[in-house]
């Protein structure tokens, strides 16, 4: 293990900060001044420098500054954020007084809200801005995992780390549902739910997260909701830029496992008659490799007589740290704005990508005889067979359940996606009069998508003569949308409202089909002709269709005080009959107190802004068709013949509706010394009622096929705080450094349930023949870990007072349990509460450096208290599989004081054993880039060149003394989405760590 | 007026696929208008048969309690708590069998229930039609045939759902009332239901008074039970039944859909959609990480050397219930091993003779370790009925009839793959407890393996002598006659609805 324990990190981290704010302190004097604004007042914290050296000072709360300088012949450059930045030959003056003016466009910063713009001081409700840089700052597949630990409140995560082309999950201010998804919902360049372009290519990223944000997305908008918005072309010179990166990749860790010896020395103990295979083989080294990724963009962009153009060639390909394992995507960005008119303004946006993922499985549900996943296999594998056997087939492993080796299912198993997307949006904007515009969109967005699989008949899962299946997905999304936007000012008072309408068209259509036993293993999934025997083929077809009219109202009176209101209603189909339409309403105040008289003239409190905020959102969470009555057709055979069959599938419900959230925001923007300092400070409580339950607490004795008749109980809460803070710690021409931390605290808890009763649920492996692992209890944070309470190893044979064992374990060595009702027993009521997989906080810290030409970013990210469930740990203990090198001190005979039981064949239990701290710090990014100068860089022909090398996920500060603390296992019956299964870890994927080359040209 | 035009485009824009927000189930099934003709009556029923051959009933779930509780097999070791339990008395209310095929049953029931409920929307000739409805009521009464015997006391439902409010606060309805719905439907089904059917997975007219006969022999209405068997022998030609010669052919997958001797039977045929037609019964008694026959089983059940030692040597019978040798590989070589050797391959293999039943000639199988096989699961064969026959009479006392009908069974058994053995002999001039004793002993060696015997244990109350008595097969300290002749109603069910409470002593 060469990861280092959390407790370092905060030990370096206080030292860190204590450097931090030993730079407020100040220097001395030749050449004296004073630094004022145009009213005459004094700045403080002024940079006043040296030209072309790393000669400077700061300005004094008064604005005077004392500077020392070589001569007398240079030239000072002053600058305050906020503020023009000057030059003044100093011409062999000692006292050099200068005022500085107002940059109106720094305070007039833009954010991008839904349907519109608005100024960021102005903004009432919670939303956090991630831009260009941040997304780029390393080389990513998705913007999702750019955005991991760069906003507070937002969640990135992935079932499987490092998998090329995992599927990645964003999660704003916790989970807010149970049975449905809490992911955010995406609005691309205003595409509602449109498909992502790379971050290359995206110019910022707006994540709305109270109600005042979102309540204009309605019934989409419980989740939170991120606006991406593309880069755009400018008025200019056409610019072209070049961006290449070029990444080395390698596992961030692997289990300490035991060798051939020593593996069968310890099944020995377990079975004196077994016999190792003789080789000495690491399963891991065998599947793992190191992987590169590779980006390459070529944007083109620029402007002029009224139109402006963006477009944007991107090659992403990474090979990954599993064999077999890739993915590679080619995609074109497009966006197009005339000025048609004096008064009509055209755009359009053009997005299309092509990618293919080569996968390999990972995370295996069921993991039983036959059936297991490259990752999950290298650990439980037999290390003392090799690839092959005597007659050249693949080993299978004769401990635990019959399956095929690692590197056998890595290089023979098929898993084949191949991905095409096309998003085209153009839209028309008139102005009607001054003030008011009208504006139309129309969207097309399609995704079509191939999985293609084969198991080969030398694999016991293609047994069968080999087994291929292809899966098509094609889902077509049309949105159009109009609305009103209308600004007046009368007098001191800003006006700003909206009005709009929105229909919005989705088709999904999906087919299946396959076939067992081919004539050979070369056609794979592209010949299913070849296979005698078909699999029952299937297709399908869903619609959803959502109707929608909202509003919104801006007042602001005398720049101080600041009003928002919003209002959807959302009809859609999925809604049942008697509630086809949702009203969702939201409020928001602000006060800038910073612009009242007592305090505009401040020097220290440069920005002082309470905001508070109330509104409903809500999540559809309803799939197509859900409540309606419906028959299933089955499988069925009489007379060896399969005939039609059908079965009772759900009764209708027409009064199936969506969840609400009802949240409340108080927030407090907050500036120090002009801005030098900045700080949100952001407290919410979120309720979200009409929870859709799995389990709908109707009788079983109905005998619907669905038992997940979906009604609208249970009721969740969420609340927290966010912090963002920003320092410019030291701002001088040669030098800057600034630093940006955000931490966010979320607690969850379920408030009712069906009748108050427990919801057990089961997320183990199926060959772990464990029903249930976590639950839902009132009063409970969602998705705590169930089980036993192990209390070590029974050293003596019998079980000191408060313990017992199973009666399968009862010899000395076995394991001890807590025996909670003390009946000498154990059995289901010795079990309880064991972990909460719920983070307690999470963190981003940011650091930029600039010197001259180079500068240096480091970027920590780090979640805190959530315990992760290792199943691959209680696989590894169990005795039917490799194991780890914990067990080399195991209790036996010879060593009664042995730390883990004796070798053992053991049934698998869900117990506080295998429950871990999964709290980690980690180094996400080190970049380190350097801009050539640019004499240097126009000799070559290039108006700049820039040059990076950086490094992610060097570092890692956990406890966890698993692969990667960052998991989360999905099996069956849990996807992605899943929000109550949380903190499970099997056969994930590994996170990487990598080394990243990149070039940067513009011409 | 020139940017009219530009309106007109919005307004357009606007209002493209304006919709009333209906939802068009495209390609999915409604209920609604379903039921026009027979076929559509007999769609449904075949749900109900797809249900059943499914592993949360007898794919596994229900299975594999029925056969574990018996003293003929038992569990393996470091298998799912949800099983042990079963075999050691230990079951809770919330264990993991009973909550699978609980929901399981009820849905077929439903699918009956929907059948003959959609039967009454369909026009056709009394006959055609009833003798499908027929089928419906058959499958009915034989699934709570099974949740009455196994948890006494239960929620009974004859008709689709459409009142939630009221089905939800329904009360158990007493055993007592349910075997007599049962037997109402079942003399719905023998009225109806055609001499013979086309294959022996639709149940005939002699399956529905088979199906009596156990009834009544469950309930001790032993003359009614003996005239319900009887009719059956009388008319075996009308029905097309007889005993297979050769015992073994019962679980040869070629030979079983022409085989006369089944009057149910679930039909596997070794095609599969996720866990519908996928069986499971032949890797659960399996062997692991054996060659031959059928090679890596699991090892979760099997029989045990007491019922084996027990069980006449020269009985052909045994030779085709068990498995007591098995190649391994050996150091790379395939060697023959006999049972008790067997844990040195894998130490699940328990020293005990393995059932060898449902390994013997299972055909295609869909998935590996032999689940999805071609096998047929006869849920009544005739030789049953000879012995329930045999059983029923006696009790009114000793009988000549009786003894015929007990050594038609046992004089199958002594043809041994077409070599005629002397074993087992004819049994004659016993007294009538040493009769009742010698068919339920004749009960254990036909149908051994076969998910009968736990209801025999149950109705003739064995429990004590066969879990805790000197010729006991399996020790059962935990076996409680006041609780587990009868399993819980899962306990979630009862929140769901308090109504049902409270549970069966014990639980």
């Amino acid at each position: 293990m060469r990861k280092k324990s959390i407790s370092h990190f905060f030990k370096y981290g206080l030292l860190l900060f204590c450097c931090l704010l030993s730079t407020y302190a100040v220097a001395q004097s030749t050449i004296s001044g004073r630094v004022v604004t145009e009213d005459g007042e004094g700045i403080l914290g002024a940079n006043v420098l040296l030209k072309g050296t790393g000669v400077g000072t700061t300005t004094d709360i008064n604005g005077d500054y004392q500077l020392d300088v070589p001569d007398d012949q240079g030239t000072l450059v002053i600058s305050y954020v906020g503020y023009t930045t000057q030059e003044v030959p100093i011409g062999g003056e000692t006292t050099i007084n200068i005022t500085l003016f107002e940059d109106l466009s720094a305070l007039e910063e833009v954010v991008v809200i839904g349907y519109g713009t608005a100024k960021k001081s102005d903004i009432t409700g919670a939303v956090s801005s991630v831009g260009a840089e941040e997304l780029n700052a390393f080389p990513v597949q998705t913007v999702q995992q750019a955005l991991q630990g760069r906003a507070a409140g937002v969640a990135v995560s992935t079932s499987n780390g490092g998998e090329p082309g995992a599927p990645i999950n964003i999660r704003v201010r916790g989970n807010t549902s149970i049975g449905a998804s809490s992911a955010a919902l995406i609005v691309v360049d205003g595409f509602i739910a449109g498909s992502l372009p790379p971050p290359t290519d995206i110019e910022s990223i707006e994540i709305l997260k109270d109600a005042s944000a979102t309540a204009i997305y309605g019934a989409r908008g419980a989740n939170g909701v991120i606006l991406v918005t593309t880069k755009k072309g400018r008025e200019g010179k056409t610019r072209v830029e070049i961006n290449s990166s070029y990444a080395f990749q390698s596992t961030t860790d692997r289990l300490d496992l035991l060798n051939a010896d020593q593996f069968v020395a310890y099944q020995q103990e377990i079975n004196p008659n077994f016999e190792g295979g003789g080789a000495n083989t690491d399963w891991q080294d065998l599947i793992y490799q190191n992987g590169a990724t590779q980006q390459h963009q070529v944007s083109v962009s620029g402007g002029g007589n009224g139109i402006n153009f963006y477009t944007s060639l991107n090659y992403f390909d990474q090979e990954g740290v599993v064999i077999n394992s890739n993915f590679d995507r080619f995609s074109i960005t497009g966006n197009v704005q005339a000025q048609a008119t004096e008064r009509l303004q055209l755009g359009a946006n053009l997005f299309i990508a092509r990618s293919e993922k080569d996968g390999i499985s990972s995370q295996a549900d069921t993991g039983g005889t036959g059936s297991g996943d490259v990752i999950s296999l290298a650990a439980r594998f037999n290390p003392s067979l090799g690839i092959r056997d005597a007659s050249g087939n693949f080993t299978q492993n004769d401990v635990g359940d019959t399956v095929d080796n690692p590197f056998a299912v890595a290089t023979e198993e098929i898993e084949n996606t191949k991905r095409d997307v096309a998003r085209i949006n153009v839209s028309g904007e008139f102005d009607i009069v001054d003030g008011l515009s009208i504006k139309s969109t129309l969207g097309f967005n399609s995704t079509n998508q191939t999985l293609g699989t084969y198991s080969p008949s030398t694999l016991l899962s293609g047994a069968n003569g080999g087994e291929a299946t292809i899966e098509n997905a094609r889902t077509t999304n049309v949105l159009t949308e109009t609305y009103l936007n209308y600004e007046k000012t009368f007098g001191k008072l800003e006006f700003a409202g909206l009005l709009g309408y929105s229909h919005q068209n989705e088709l999904r259509e999906d087919s299946f089909a396959g076939a067992q036993n081919f004539i050979t293993d070369s056609g794979s999934f592209n010949a299913l002709q070849q296979g005698s025997v078909p699999l029952p083929s299937q297709s399908e077809r869903t619609e959803r269709i959502f109707q929608s009219q909202f509003g919104r109202v801006n007042f602001t009176y005398d720049d101080k005080y600041l009003l928002t209101a919003t209002l959807r209603r959302d009809g859609s189909s999925v809604f049942a009959e008697n509630e086809k339409y949702a009203l969702f309403p939201s409020a928001a105040i602000g006060w800038k107190i910073s612009s009242e008289p007592f305090l505009s003239e401040s020097e220290k409190i440069s920005n002082l802004k309470l905001r508070a905020s109330y509104g409903a959102t809500g999540n559809p969470a309803i799939g197509a068709y859900a409540s309606l009555a419906a028959f299933e057709s089955i499988y069925a055979v009489t007379g060896d013949q399969t005939v039609n069959a059908v079965v009772p599938l759900q009764i209708a419900n027409p009064d199936l509706k969506w969840e609400t959230t009802y949240q409340g925001n108080l927030g407090v923007d907050l500036g120090f010394l002009r801005d030098r300092i900045t700080m949100s400070v952001d407290l919410y409580n979120m309720d979200t009622e009409d929870l859709i339950l799995g389990d709908s607490g109707l009788p079983e004795y109905f005998g619907f096929l669905n038992l997940d008749r979906l009604v609208n109980v249970g009721e969740i809460n969420n609340r927290g705080v966010e912090i963002v803070f920003t320092s410019r710690n030291i701002v001088k021409e040669d030098f800057t450094w600034t630093t940006d931390l955000n931490f966010s605290r979320n607690v969850n808890e379920v408030v009712s349930l069906i009748n108050g009763e427990d919801i057990f649920l089961d997320a183990s492996p199926g060959s772990f023949l464990i029903d249930q692992t976590h639950l839902l209890r009132e009063g409970e944070p969602v998705g705590v870990f169930y089980g036993y309470e192990y209390r070590g190893v029974n050293t003596t044979g019998t079980a000191p007072a408060g313990t017992a064992t199973f009666d399968s374990d009862a010899a000395a060595g076995g394991e001890l349990y807590t025996d909670i009702n003390n009946d000498g027993m154990l059995n289901d009521d010795d079990r309880k509460i064991i972990g909460d997989p719920n983070q307690d906080f999470t963190f981003g810290i940011n650091n930029t450096f600039r010197y001259k030409d180079f500068d240096l970013n480091v970027f920590f990210q780090g979640a805190v208290g959530g315990d992760i469930y290792s199943f691959t740990f209680s696989e590894l203990a169990g005795g039917a599989a490799n194991a780890t090198t914990e067990v080399l001190d195991r209790w036996s005979p010879s060593n009664t004081d042995g730390s883990v039981p004796s070798a053992a064949v053991r049934a698998q239990r869900v117990s506080s054993r295998f429950v871990y701290d999964g709290s980690y710090v980690r180094l996400k990014n080190i970049a380190l880039g350097y801009n050539v100068p640019e004499s240097a860089s126009n000799s070559l022909g290039f108006d700049s060149i820039r040059l990076g090398v950086s490094a992610q996920n060097l570092l890692t500060f956990t406890d966890y003394p698993g692969v990667d603390p960052e998991v989360s296992y999905k099996n069956r019956g849990n996807n992605l989405q899943s929000n109550t299964s949380q903190g499970f870890e099997y056969g994930n994927f590994p996170n990487v760590k990598s080394v990243t080359f990149s070039l940067g040209l513009r011409f | 007026m020139k940017t009219f035009k530009y309106y007109v485009l919005a307004a357009g824009l606007a209002f493209l696929g304006c919709s009333d927000l209906e939802e068009e189930p495209i390609g999915r099934l409604s209920p609604n208008g379903f039921y026009s003709t027979p076929k559509d009556v007999q769609t449904t029923v075949n749900g109900a048969y797809g249900l059943m051959a499914e592993e949360a009933f007898w794919g596994r779930k229900l299975s594999l309690p029925l056969m574990v509780r018996g003293d003929l097999a038992r569990i393996g070791i470091n298998t799912a708590q949800r099983r042990l339990d079963h075999d050691e008395f230990t079951v809770s209310d919330d264990n993991g069998m009973i909550t699978e095929y609980w929901p399981r049953a009820y849905q077929i029931i439903a699918t009956c229930n929907q059948a003959i409920a959609g039967a009454e929307s369909v026009s056709a000739e009394a006959d055609v039609l009833n003798a499908i409805t027929a089928q419906a009521y058959f499958v009915r009464a034989y699934v709570y045939y099974h949740l009455v015997r196994l948890h006494g006391d239960i929620p009974y439902l004859d008709e689709p759902v459409s009142n939630l409010e009221e089905a939800s606060s329904i009360s158990k309805t007493p055993a007592a009332e349910v075997y007599q719905n049962i037997i109402t439907d079942l003399q719905y089904a023998e009225q109806w239901l055609p001499d013979t059917q086309s294959t022996r997975a639709l149940p005939s007219k002699a399956s529905a008074m088979a199906y009596l006969a156990s009834v009544y022999l469950t309930l001790g209405e032993y003359p009614m039970a003996a005239s319900k068997a009887q009719e059956v022998i009388n008319n075996e030609g009308r029905f097309d039944l007889a005993l297979e010669d050769d015992f073994a052919d019962l679980w040869d997958f070629s030979k079983q859909q022409a085989s006369r001797e089944p009057l149910f039977a679930f039909d596997f045929n070794g095609f599969r959609d996720g866990n519908f037609g996928q069986d499971y019964m032949p890797p659960l008694t399996g062997i692991r990480d054996n060659i031959t026959p059928v090679g890596e089983g699991w090892s979760v059940i099997m029989s045990n050397e007491e019922f084996y030692n027990a069980w006449p040597s020269d009985d052909y019978r045994r030779d085709i219930s068990f498995v007591t040798e098995s190649t391994f590989s050996v150091n790379g070589t395939p060697t023959m091993l006999p049972y008790q050797n067997w844990s040195q391959a894998d130490s699940r293999n328990l020293p005990e003779p393995f059932i060898a039943k449902y390994n013997r000639n299972l055909g295609n199988t869909s998935n590996g370790n032999g689940r999805g096989s071609e096998l047929n699961y006869a849920q009544m064969r005739y030789a049953e009925v000879l012995l329930i026959a045999a059983e029923a009479l006696n009790e009114a006392g000793p009988s000549p009839v009786a003894e015929g009908y007990l050594n038609r069974v046992r004089a199958r058994a002594r043809n041994a793959g077409g070599v005629i053995r002397t074993a087992p002999l004819d049994i004659t001039g016993l007294s009538q407890d040493d009769f009742r004793d010698a068919v339920l002993t004749e009960r254990t060696y036909e149908l051994a393996f076969e998910f009968k015997r736990w209801y025999d244990i149950k109705r003739r109350q064995l429990g004590p002598e066969v879990f805790s008595g000197p010729d006991a097969y399996e020790q059962r300290p935990n076996f409680d006659p006041n609780r587990d002749y009868l399993l819980p109603i899962p306990g979630d069910e009862i929140a769901r609805n308090p109504n049902l409470g409270p549970n069966n002593p014990g639980y």
